[in-house]
């Protein structure tokens, strides 16, 4: 099924009036760059989340790797929002409801699917009930491989959303993302896995000591190493020496 | 387990066999299906638990094909067992329902009618539940394609 873009507008209405105006467009091009800033750094997001993705995006979602940090809000609502993220298998029974919200949402608005069911249907891709990608239903901006993509692809997802608005409010040309060739392609770009600290574990060792959690864990050993009570490692060792 | 067994076997004589039960479950005739449910309810197995259609094509030159639908009843006590028989009808056949004697048996009928394509005689309301109301056949047929086309959405 195709899509008709014909029906996207960028330009506000207010452009037309205003460019009449002597001198006014030195103000509107720092105008345009205002909104193109606004736009990119608050991306609200709808999530039509209906499988496992949608965990890892609640996981993108937390405080690991902070949606927040880039302006970033969930909005259980289509009205208030300009991103949709697919995250999960959809069906041919979904497949309306989601054509639905999608064009309930106000331009402009921008689609990203997530995990290898959004992109192509993946496995179920051949089953009666499953629809073979999200993008025969609705126009897809982003892919992002995986299954499920973890949280920093997310957040790679959403950035090179953020580079398309840019370039394409700079009215430069973008080429259009296609279908990664696998789907399950992990390719995560940035690391904020490594921005843990190196004594973080041991110091969160170190705080939950006295909390009595562990059960028959003990760890009042000074060098933090957890000990089972019994020693039946050490003694099964020696007898087999 | 033994003594509801018994308790069957003289109540529906050449239906349930106590000394050889039917590890599978006991097949038990169409028009009996309703009372035998009726009497697993008086008799302590209040807890409807499930009930599991599957479609068996014609095999062989005289093979007529059939569905197989195996109810499952549950002693909800402390020694608690769940109890299965089944019903074997043609495919333009009919089951009683179960819905007057237990409530719960209305989705799980209507589920079995929409995926299986088992017909079941009496039901209030025997419409589709899974899949949309305008789809065509029944997807758990040992003869629908896997790969059925449904446009636009596929």
């Amino acid at each position: 099924m195709g899509v008709d873009e014909t029906y996207r507008n960028y330009e506000h209405p207010l452009y037309a009036s205003l460019e009449k105006m002597p001198g006014i467009t030195v103000g509107l091009a720092r105008l345009d760059q205002l909104l193109q800033w606004g736009a990119r750094n608050s991306l609200w997001v709808f999530p039509m989340a209906t499988s496992c993705c949608a965990i890892e995006f609640m996981t993108a979602a937390a405080s690991r790797v902070d949606l927040d940090q880039m302006g970033t809000i969930i909005r259980p609502t289509p009205r208030h929002c300009d991103v949709m993220v697919v995250a999960g298998t959809i069906t041919v029974k979904m497949a309306p409801r989601v054509k639905k919200l999608w064009d309930q949402m106000p331009e402009p608005k921008w689609c990203i699917a997530m995990g290898s069911c959004a992109i192509s249907g993946d496995f179920y891709r051949d089953i009666y009930s499953v629809v073979p990608g999200v993008d025969t239903i609705c126009p897809v901006d982003v892919y992002i491989p995986g299954c499920p993509p973890n949280a920093d692809q997310v957040m790679v997802g959403l950035r090179r959303l953020q580079e398309k608005i840019q370039l394409q409010r700079e009215g430069k040309w973008v080429e259009p993302d296609k279908r990664p060739d696998d789907p399950r392609t992990i390719l995560p770009e940035i690391g904020l896995y490594d921005r843990r600290e190196d004594d973080m574990t041991e110091r969160q060792h170190e705080a939950s000591r006295h909390l009595g959690v562990g059960g028959n864990e003990s760890r009042d050993n000074d060098d933090g190493v957890i000990s089972h009570q019994g020693g039946v490692s050490e003694t099964a060792g020696g007898s087999t020496e | 387990m033994n003594e509801i067994l018994a308790k069957l076997a003289t109540e529906f004589p050449g239906v349930f066999d106590a000394e050889n039960p039917d590890p599978s479950g006991a097949l038990v005739p169409a028009d009996q299906h309703v009372a035998v449910a009726a009497f697993l309810k008086e008799n302590g197995f209040t807890k409807y638990v499930t009930v599991v259609g599957s479609h068996y094509p014609a095999s062989g030159d005289e093979g007529v094909a059939e569905y197989e639908v195996g109810t499952v009843l549950r002693n909800p006590t402390r020694n608690s067992f769940a109890f299965m028989w089944r019903v074997r009808i043609p495919m333009d056949g009919e089951v009683p329902t179960l819905c007057p004697l237990f409530a719960g048996a209305d989705w799980q009928e209507r589920e079995q009618f929409d995926l299986v394509g088992v017909r079941f005689g009496g039901h209030p309301d025997l419409r589709r539940l899974m899949l949309p109301e305008d789809w065509e056949g029944h997807p758990l047929h040992k003869d629908y394609a896997i790969e059925t086309a449904h446009p636009p959405w596929r």
